[in-house]
C-alpha cells in the first residue's frame, strides 16, 4: 500500500460505504425478494408488503437488524483505538500509518466516527428490543388480571401505574444510578423482581393449557423451570455484589450493571403504558362469547386470559411493541446522552452523540452520524408500525 | 332548486341494469349484478335477501355513497328522470338529504352524540331550505310528534344517549322526514330493536308513508316485515334481483326456485319439527368471486338442469299474466309451482322423560352502587324474580321475553357463572344454586352447556377448530389421550355434518352457520344433558337457520338431551318447542304448552309479543296490537304488576289493582299459568291474535 494516500473526496467516501454495507444490501434483497414472493402465505407480515409505508419502515428496521449482524465485517477500524492525529480529522481523512482511511472523520479522541456507528447499532438492535420485552411481559402479567378481575385489584394497580407514569423518569434514572443507591444494591433487587415475571409468565401459559394433562406439562414445566431458572439466577447474580447466589462457574450471563439498570429503567418507564393497553383490550374482549363460552365450560381464569384473550389482542399489541421499540431506542439515547447507563466509551449511539455535543461547531461529524443513524432507526420502526396498524385493519 | 321536468305519472327511482363492483387489491369483486328495479310514486319496495346478496349496496348506490373501492361499473339510475350516476357531486348534495333520505340499522350511529337533538333535526332543513332557526326548530317539534315521541319539548331538548334505541330510531326517521323527501331508504331499519318496539316502528313507517306520500325503498332480511310494510318487493340472491313483483303474486305465486326455498325453510304458522319439518337450502351462500357459471342459485336448486342452467347469463323473464312480475330462471314454465314440498320422513317424537333440571323460586339480585367511590345509595337490581319451573328430558323449553327481561341472568345462574340470591335450582338430585362453576364437578359442568348466539364471536379467532372441541374434550375429562381425543373430535364433526378437514381450519374460514355447528359441537362434547341455546339461529341467514334448527333437534332426539331455547322470535319457538316460559322484567309471566301459550287465554304480554312478530305468509291475519311506550329499566320497575305500564288490559281490573300488587301466578289449565290480576271472565273472552284462513 502506498505511504502517504490522499483524503477521500464525498462520491468517493460515499461509494466506499455503499460498498462496505454489501452484505447488509444482499441480506435485504434477500428478505424482499423472498417475503414478496410468499407474502399471501405469511399472514400479517405478508400484508405488511402490501403497504409502501410499511415497506419502507421494514427496509429502514432490517437495514440496521442486519448491519447489527454483520457488524464485523463492515467496521473498517477497532472502535476502541485511538489515533492522536485523527482527532475531529474530516471524513475521508486517511489514517497517518496508511492502512485506510476514517471514512466519516474521527471524533475528539480520535476514533473511527463510522466504525463506531456501525458497532453502535449492535449495541442499540441488542438491548432495545430486548427491553421493550420484558417492559411487555410485565405489563401483560400485570394487566390481563386487572383487566379480567377488575374490582379493587385493578382499581390498585391502575393507581401505581399512573404514579410510576406521574413520576419524572430522568429523576428516576439519576436516583437508580446514584453510587449509594447501587451500593444498596436497589437495581438488582428490582432487577430481581422485574426478571422472575417473565418466568412465572412462560410457567402459568403452560400450566393454564396443559393441567388436563398433568405427564406432559410436569415435563415441558420441569424444561422451564431448569433451563428458565438458571438463565433467571445467572441473570440477577453478580459476583461480588449484593445479589450473589449462583457460583462462578454456572454463572454464564455476565450482565455489567449498568445495562441492568438501562433494562430496569426502560422496564419502569414503559411497562405502566403496556399495562393500560393491555387493560383496555381485556376489557374489550373479555365480553365476547368465546370467553363466557370458555366459562362455561369451567376453564380457569389464567386459561382465559392468556389463551382466549391474549392472542386475540395480538394486533394492537404487535404494533404498540414496534412503536415501543423506538422509544426505548431514543430512551436509551437520552441514557446515553446523561451519561447514564452505558459506559462512557461504548459506541452506543447516545453516548457518542453526548460525547460528539461539545464539539458541534467545529466538528459536527461525530454527533451527526450516530444522530442521523437513530433518527432512521426509530422512524423505520414508526413506519412500520403504521403500515402494520393499517394493513392489520383491513381483511 | 333545480326546475326538473318530470311528470309523476312516471317513476320517483328506475334504476336500470346496474352493476356495481368494489375492486380490491387482488381483484376486482361484483357485488351487484344487472339489477333493475322501478319504484312508483307512493309505492314502498322492498328489497329482500340474505346478507351479502348486494341489497345495501344497491341502497348506497343510489345514494352514490360506495366508498372509494366501489363503483357503479354498468346500467343507470334515474331518480325522477334524471341519472344520478352521472352528477356532480354539488347537484348530488342538493338531492342527497333533501330528496332521498336513507335511514340506518344502528340508530346510535346515526345521531351525533355530542349534539342535542333539536339542533340535529334543525339542521336539515337550514342547510337544505335555508329557512331560519325558529321555523325549523318549529318543524323539528312537529316532526318529532309524528313519530309518535312522547313530550317533543323534552326530547328536543335532550343528548341521543339520553333515549332509548326505540326513541333514537324515531328520532332518526323524524330526520330524515325532516326535509319531507320524496323517497325514502331504509336499511334494516329494524334489526337492532325489540319485537314490540320493532312492531311500533314498523307501524309508524308505514302510517308516515301514507302520511307524506313518501316513496320508499325498504331492505330486510325478513320477509314477514316486507309483507307488512311493502306494495312490491323484489328478491335478491348473489348480486342478482331473482324475482320481482307485487307482494301477493311473490308470496302466493312465486316464479323462482330460490324464492320458494326461501318460503319453505322459514317456520310458518303449521309447520312442525316432527311431522312438517322445515326445509333447509342445502350448500351455502356463493362467494362474490366464486359465483358459478349461469345461475347464482343452480349449485343449491333442486329444479337443476346441467348444460341449460349453467350455460350462461340468465335474463329477467316476465311472468304472463301478472303485473310486473318477473323472474330470473330458465326454467320457470316447466317447473309446477304450485306442487306441495315432498314431506320428508317425519321423524318420530321425542320421548319427553323424567325431571332433569327443577328451579325453584329463584332469585338474582344485583346491588348497584351509585357514587364514585362505590359510595352512595345503594340499588338493588332484580334481574330474576322467583323463577319457578321443571325442565323434562328429552324436553324442548322455550324462553321468550324481549331484552332486560333476565334471560340473560337466568342462564348466567344456572351454568354457574353468578350464584343465585334466593331459592333452588336441582339438576337431577344435586343442589347447585349456590355453587360457582369454580366448584362444580366437572360432571356437572359438562352436563349444562351452551350455545351462544352471536356465530362471529362464539369461537376464539385464534385457535383451530379442531383444537377448540379437543379443549373441550380435554376440559371435560373424555378420551385418555390425545389419539383418543382427535378420534372422538373428528366424531363430534360428523355429528353437526360438518366435513372433517374442517379440523385444521382457522374460524375466520368458515361461515356464520358452520360456526354455529361447531359451537354446537363443543357444548355437547362432554355429553351435556341440558343445553341453554341462547338465540342460537337468529343471527343467522334465514336459509342457513332451518339447517341449524334441524341439527339441534335431530342431536336433541339422539341424545334426550334437555334444550333451554332463549328466543324472542315466536315464529321458531312455536315450531321447535314442547313449553314456552314467556319472561318480562325478571318475572316469568306465563308458563305452558306450546299450544296453550299460542292460544287463548294469553298473558296481555304474550297476545302483544304475538302480535308484533311479523309473519310472512299472506293468509294469516293479526289483530292489531300496538305496545306504547318502552320497556321499563330493571333498576327502576313500576310498583305492581312490571308490566302494567304498557298493558292494554289495565282497565279491565278493578282498583287499581295493578298498581299496588303483583299478581299472583294463576293456573289457567293443568300445565298453564299466568301471572295476571285479569278476572276470569276476561280471560275466556279472549280473542285469538293469529288467524290462519283456509287456502
Amino acid at each position: 500500500m502506498e505511504t502517504a494516500m490522499e483524503p477521500l473526496a464525498w462520491g468517493a467516501i460515499l461509494a466506499t460505504i455503499l460498498r462496505l454495507f454489501l452484505p447488509v444490501w444482499i441480506a435485504l434483497i434477500a428478505t424482499f425478494a423472498l417475503s414478496i414472493t410468499f407474502k399471501r402465505r405469511l399472514g400479517l407480515y405478508g400484508k405488511l408488503f402490501d403497504s409502501t409505508v410499511g415497506m419502507i419502515g421494514f427496509a429502514f428496521v432490517m437495514f440496521w437488524v442486519f448491519t447489527a449482524l454483520f457488524a464485523p465485517l463492515i467496521e473498517t477500524r477497532d472502535v476502541l483505538s485511538q489515533i492522536a492525529q485523527m482527532k475531529n480529522a474530516l471524513p475521508g481523512t486517511p489514517v497517518p500509518d496508511g492502512s485506510g482511511h476514517y471514512l466519516l472523520g474521527g471524533d475528539n479522541l480520535g476514533r473511527d466516527v463510522f466504525s463506531r456507528m456501525v458497532a453502535g447499532s449492535r449495541i442499540v438492535i441488542q438491548i432495545a428490543p430486548m427491553a421493550t420485552m420484558f417492559a411487555f411481559m410485565v405489563g401483560v402479567t400485570l394487566g390481563l388480571p386487572a383487566g379480567y378481575y377488575g374490582g379493587l385489584f385493578d382499581t390498585g394497580l391502575s393507581f401505581l401505574a399512573n404514579l410510576v407514569l406521574a413520576f419524572p423518569v430522568i429523576l428516576l434514572f439519576y436516583l437508580l444510578v446514584t453510587p449509594e443507591i447501587v451500593e444498596t444494591g436497589l437495581p438488582q433487587y428490582l432487577a430481581v423482581v422485574l426478571f422472575v415475571l417473565p418466568l412465572l409468565f412462560l410457567v402459568l401459559l403452560v400450566n393454564s393449557r396443559y393441567y388436563v394433562t398433568p405427564g406432559f406439562r410436569n415435563m415441558v414445566i420441569a424444561v422451564i423451570l431448569v433451563l428458565g431458572g438458571w438463565a433467571y439466577l445467572s441473570l440477577v447474580s453478580e459476583a461480588d455484589t449484593k445479589v450473589s447466589v449462583l457460583p462462578q462457574a454456572l454463572d454464564f450471563i455476565h450482565m455489567p450493571a449498568n445495562i441492568l439498570i438501562v433494562f430496569v429503567s426502560v422496564v419502569f418507564v414503559n411497562a405502566p403504558t403496556v399495562f393500560r393497553i393491555v387493560r383496555g383490550l381485556v376489557l374489550d374482549i373479555k365480553t365476547r362469547d368465546y370467553v363466557s363460552a370458555a366459562q362455561t365450560r369451567g376453564e380457569r381464569p389464567w386459561y382465559i386470559m392468556l389463551w382466549e384473550i391474549l392472542p386475540n389482542a395480538r394486533g394492537p399489541l404487535i404494533v404498540d411493541f414496534c412503536l415501543r421499540i423506538g422509544y426505548t431506542t431514543i430512551l436509551l439515547g437520552t441514557l446515553g446522552f446523561f451519561g447514564l447507563g452505558l459506559s462512557p466509551e461504548s459506541p452506543d449511539w447516545g453516548s457518542t452523540i453526548n460525547a460528539g455535543r461539545k464539539l458541534l461547531t467545529i466538528a459536527p461529524w461525530p454527533a451527526l452520524v450516530p444522530a442521523i443513524a437513530l433518527m432512521s432507526l426509530v422512524l423505520g420502526l414508526n413506519l412500520l408500525a403504521d403500515g402494520l396498524r393499517e394493513e392489520s385493519l383491513k381483511d | 332548486m333545480t326546475a326538473t321536468n318530470w311528470d309523476p305519472s312516471q317513476p320517483i327511482l328506475e334504476i336500470d341494469h346496474l352493476s356495481i363492483s368494489f375492486f380490491t387489491r387482488l381483484r376486482e369483486i361484483p357485488a351487484v349484478m344487472d339489477f333493475s328495479c322501478k319504484v312508483m310514486p307512493g309505492e314502498a319496495m322492498g328489497l329482500v335477501g340474505e346478507s351479502g346478496c348486494g341489497k345495501s349496496t344497491v341502497a348506497l348506490a343510489v345514494m352514490r355513497d360506495l366508498g372509494k373501492n366501489g363503483r357503479i361499473v354498468g346500467g343507470t339510475i334515474k331518480f325522477k328522470g334524471r341519472d344520478l350516476t352521472t352528477m356532480s357531486d354539488e347537484e348530488l348534495r342538493h338531492i342527497r338529504g333533501k330528496e332521498i333520505a336513507m335511514i340506518y340499522q344502528e340508530p346510535m350511529a346515526s345521531l351525533n352524540p355530542a349534539m342535542k337533538i333539536g339542533k340535529q333535526l334543525m339542521e336539515v332543513p337550514m342547510i337544505h331550505e335555508g329557512i331560519s332557526a325558529e321555523e325549523a326548530r318549529k318543524r323539528a317539534l312537529e316532526v318529532v310528534r309524528d313519530v309518535r315521541l312522547p313530550d317533543p319539548e323534552r326530547i328536543v331538548n335532550a343528548f341521543p344517549h339520553q333515549l332509548s334505541g326505540g326513541q333514537q330510531q324515531r328520532i332518526v326517521i323524524a330526520m330524515a322526514l325532516m326535509s319531507k323527501p320524496s323517497l325514502l331508504i331504509l336499511d334494516e331499519p329494524t334489526t337492532a330493536l325489540d319485537v314490540t318496539v320493532e312492531a311500533a316502528v314498523v307501524d309508524l313507517v308505514k302510517d308516515l308513508g301514507k302520511k307524506y306520500g313518501t316513496s320508499m325503498l325498504f331492505i330486510s332480511h325478513n320477509l314477514g316485515l316486507v309483507l307488512e310494510v311493502c306494495n312490491r318487493l323484489c328478491v335478491m340472491y348473489s348480486g342478482e334481483a331473482v324475482e320481482t313483483g307485487s307482494i301477493v303474486d311473490v308470496f302466493n305465486k312465486m316464479q323462482h326456485p330460490y324464492t320458494q326455498a326461501l318460503f319453505r325453510s322459514i317456520p310458518l304458522p303449521g309447520a312442525d319439527k316432527n311431522a312438517r319439518p322445515l326445509v333447509a337450502i342445502p350448500g351455502n351462500f356463493p362467494l362474490p368471486h366464486e359465483r358459478p357459471k349461469g345461475c347464482n342459485f343452480g349449485p343449491r336448486c333442486s329444479y337443476f338442469q346441467s348444460g341449460l342452467c349453467d350455460a350462461g347469463d340468465i335474463p329477467m323473464v316476465p311472468i304472463a299474466g301478472d303485473e310486473r312480475h318477473e323472474s330470473r330462471c330458465r326454467r320457470v314454465d316447466e317447473i309446477d309451482w304450485t306442487a306441495k314440498p315432498k314431506v320428508k320422513q317425519g321423524a318420530a317424537r321425542g320421548e319427553i322423560g323424567k325431571v332433569v333440571l327443577k328451579m325453584e323460586d329463584v332469585k338474582k339480585y344485583y346491588e348497584v352502587s351509585s357514587g364514585m367511590f362505590g359510595g352512595g345509595l345503594k340499588k338493588v337490581v332484580k334481574a330474576n324474580e322467583t323463577l319457578s319451573f321443571e325442565a323434562h328430558e328429552g324436553e324442548t323449553l322455550a324462553i321468550v321475553g324481549e331484552s332486560g327481561c333476565g334471560k340473560s341472568t337466568f342462564a348466567k345462574v344456572l351454568m354457574g357463572l353468578e350464584t343465585a340470591t334466593d331459592g333452588k335450582i336441582m339438576l337431577y338430585d344435586r343442589d347447585i344454586q349456590n355453587t360457582p362453576i369454580e366448584k362444580r364437578t366437572t360432571e356437572t359442568v359438562s352436563g349444562v352447556q351452551m350455545v351462544f348466539q352471536n356465530p362471529f364471536d362464539t369461537l376464539n379467532p385464534s385457535m383451530t377448530v379442531g383444537r377448540q372441541i379437543i379443549r373441550a374434550l380435554e376440559i371435560f375429562g373424555e378420551g385418555a389421550n390425545d389419539a383418543e381425543r382427535t378420534a372422538r373430535m373428528l366424531e363430534l364433526l360428523d355429528l353437526v355434518k360438518l366435513p372433517r378437514s374442517f379440523a385444521d381450519r382457522m374460524p375466520r374460514q368458515l361461515s356464520g352457520g358452520q360456526k354455529q355447528r361447531v359451537g354446537i359441537a363443543r357444548a355437547f362434547a362432554g355429553g351435556a344433558k341440558v343445553v341453554v341455546a341462547d338465540e342460537p339461529v337468529s343471527a343467522l341467514d334465514v336459509s342457513v337457520q332451518a339447517a341449524v334448527t334441524d341439527l339441534l333437534m335431530e342431536i336433541q332426539r339422539k341424545n334426550k338431551t334437555t334444550l333451554l331455547f332463549i328466543s324472542h322470535d315466536l315464529s321458531i319457538v312455536r315450531y321447535l318447542s314442547d313449553r314456552v316460559m314467556v319472561m318480562y322484567l325478571g318475572h316469568v309471566v306465563e308458563i305452558g304448552t306450546t299450544d296453550q301459550v299460542f292460544s287463548p287465554p294469553y298473558h296481555p304480554y304474550t297476545e302483544a309479543l304475538l302480535s308484533a312478530v311479523p309473519i310472512a305468509d299472506t293468509h294469516v291475519t293479526k289483530r292489531h296490537i300496538v305496545l306504547e311506550g318502552e320497556i321499563p329499566s330493571a333498576m327502576n320497575p313500576p310498583p305492581g304488576c312490571p308490566f302494567q305500564t304498557r298493558c292494554h288490559w289495565k282497565s279491565k281490573v278493578a282498583g287499581g289493582l295493578c298498581e299496588k300488587e303483583v299478581p299472583p301466578m294463576r293456573k289457567i289449565a293443568s300445565g298453564h299459568e299466568i301471572k295476571c290480576h285479569l278476572p276470569d271472565a276476561e280471560f275466556a273472552n279472549m280473542e285469538p291474535v293469529i288467524a290462519i284462513a283456509a287456502e
